[in-house]
């Protein structure tokens, strides 16, 4: 039998993620996709992929962003509840993508802040995986400082 | 001169427009491939709106005079295309007594790319919807103009992640026309079986997600599971799992099919179980039952909208670029053409399932005649001044570049017209006199992308 000793923490780094798309190419949404697939399956580990930003801990963002996209992209930020962590998925979000040039902007990850930077073209679904551990690492010792 | 363009349409299939300091540019698409009729704008760049007359140049005219203060008489619809200061032309929508509208986006509940559709419902039944997009809009034909046109490949293919291979090989091929370059029969070869695995994965991504807008779990699995494995099957061609950058100017950008037999078997085990996940889907009456009468595009609406693709292949429609204005190794290598009359969501995934299992044979074809055959290394290109003007077959339909060079192989004008932005506007018309809950299913059969529509 499974004795429990004080508080059950084994959830504590499961994570609510929403996506944002600030101008990818969709190459990075393709491999954030994959990553619900029956190959990586991100449910084993408590994360899920939230329909509202009020429910998120998380925001992954792509795309160099756009002009189009600023208001929305600050307006689902201010909807997260604190402490929340974004983090950068991609070349384009990361500042290191072919757009820089572009009128669109230098990275939406670093437009808007973001904690965790997970470079690529696109990046492959174990890298955004080992970011959005970080990421879930970054929250644990937020809610526990 | 825009009776010239309308009467043009009689002779060619019109594909779309597009605008320079000089001209408005109409493209068209003969069995010799697209042409184009120009308009000089003069100092007034002022013209009368073909879209008054061929519905499918309402984009296209819109982002003229947006983007190049082409000045339209007559449009049917003169709002901006794109967002301009970052506000977003107001939506389009129906009022009447009953009639309720409603905004999604452009924020999505999902992995989705922004966009924003405004709804207008009479209870559960659309009777309009207005699809907005550019919030991806990067402004990337104004970034590569000035950049030299064989270095900006790689940029090219980071128009659209889901259409790169497609993307690349119109550039590639623009490239070589205006160097006068011709690649090798094997450089063909390796070339069609980037540009079929592209349909694969993409293909399997959408039947899966017309079983995900059906409610049917279980096959929207299975479908992503394969999607994978394709996405795999991709590496191992060429180290990349979306394909980017496989095909270039001149030839390849990557090292591609290095192990061809251990290609070959994991293609033919894909192979296998894709048949069979195909034909499990397509037996299950409770869910093809639910895509049939679902976003029903009538025939005279996709020929208005100039529709490409599996989307018109669905209703009726028989352009395939791969056997119409055939290039590369299509010119050798056989393909059968899928069609379906219906133009609903049951239509649309029969097509993308006939058309993955061709794919899926055409690859195969192609390794065997490919045999141990070495691929040459990449030709060099230097193009010279000149237009080019070239479309090729993607998972969509008709992925089409235009190429101005100068004498130094420098761009002075790209422009895309994708599949989807050709499609785009009969998502919306597919949703006319459809319930609410069914706009995921019928959106999906169309799976459309917002980055090569927005650029």
């Amino acid at each position: 039998m499974l004795r429990v000793r004080g508080p059950l923490n084994v959830f504590r780094r499961s994570i609510g993620i929403r996506h944002l798309v600030c101008g990818s190419c969709n190459g990075c949404e393709h491999e954030m996709n994959a990553l619900n697939n029956a190959f990586y399956d991100i449910t084993q580990d408590g994360w899920d992929l939230v329909a509202s930003p009020r429910h998120a801990d998380v925001v992954t963002v792509t795309g160099p962003m756009t002009e189009a996209m600023q208001a929305a992209a600050r307006a689902t930020l201010d909807a997260v509840p604190r402490p929340r962590v974004v983090v950068a998925i991609g070349d384009c979000a990361t500042g290191d993508g072919p757009w820089q040039s572009a009128p669109a902007g230098a990275g939406a990850g670093i437009e808007l802040g973001a904690d965790v930077l997970v470079r690529g073209c696109p990046p492959t679904p174990d890298e955004i995986r080992a970011g959005l551990q970080a990421a879930a690492e970054l929250l644990d010792s937020a809610r526990r400082s | 001169m825009i009776a010239d363009v309308v009467a043009e349409c009689a002779n060619g299939i019109p594909a779309g427009a597009y605008a320079d300091a000089g001209f408005a540019h109409y493209v068209f698409l003969g069995a010799a491939g697209p042409y184009a009729r120009s308009c000089p704008l003069g100092s007034e760049r002022r013209l009368n709106a073909a879209s008054q007359a061929v519905p499918l140049f309402s984009w296209d005219e819109r982002e003229m005079a947006q983007e190049w203060g082409v000045r339209f008489v007559g449009m049917p619809d003169d709002r901006p295309l794109h967002a301009s200061h970052g506000e977003m032309p107001a939506a389009r929508t129906a009022s009447g007594d009953g009639i309720m509208r409603f905004v999604v986006g452009p924020v999505h509940a999902g992995i989705i790319e922004s966009g924003r559709f405004t709804f207008s419902s009479g209870g559960e039944t659309v009777v309009h919807l207005d699809a907005q997009l550019g919030y991806g809009h990067r402004g990337v034909e104004r970034a590569l103009a000035g950049t030299a046109a064989v270095e900006a490949a790689a940029k090219v293919a980071r128009i659209c992640g889901g259409c790169s291979a497609a993307r690349s090989y119109a550039y590639a091929l623009a490239l070589e026309a205006l160097a006068g370059v011709e690649p090798e029969p094997e450089i063909d070869l390796a070339r069609l079986i980037a540009a079929e695995l592209e349909r694969v994965y993409n293909h399997l991504a959408d039947v899966a997600a017309c079983a995900s807008g059906a409610g049917y779990a279980a096959g929207f699995a299975r479908g992503m599971a394969l999607k994978e494995r394709a996405m795999r099957l991709c590496r191992e061609a060429c180290g990349h799992r979306l394909l980017f950058d496989a095909i270039a100017p001149g030839g390849l950008g990557r090292p591609m099919l290095e192990d061809r037999l251990q290609f070959g078997s994991e293609l033919a085990d894909l192979e296998r179980d894709v048949a069979a996940y195909l034909k499990g889907l397509f037996a299950n009456a409770s869910l093809t039952s639910r895509w049939e009468r679902a976003g029903v595009v009538p025939p005279d609406t996709l020929q208005a909208f100039g529709a490409v693709g599996p989307a018109a292949r669905a209703g009726g429609g028989s352009l395939d670029l791969r056997t119409f204005a055939p290039y590369g190794a299509y010119r050798r290598i056989d393909c059968a053409v899928a069609g379906a009359t219906a133009s609903d969501a049951f239509a649309r995934a029969a097509v993308k399932r006939d058309e993955l299992v061709e794919s899926l044979t055409l690859i195969r074809r192609a390794l065997h005649e490919l045999g141990t055959a070495e691929l040459p290394p990449s030709q060099f290109v230097e193009p010279r001044a000149g237009i080019a003007l070239t479309a090729v077959e993607g998972p969509r339909g008709t992925e089409f570049v235009a190429v101005h060079a100068d004498e130094r192989g420098v761009i002075e004008r790209l422009h895309v017209i994708s599949a989807s932005y050709r499609n785009w506007p009969l998502v919306a018309r597919a949703m006319e006199n459809n319930i609410v809950p069914d706009f995921p299913l019928v959106n999906k059969s169309f799976n459309l992308c917002y980055a090569c529509a927005d650029r």
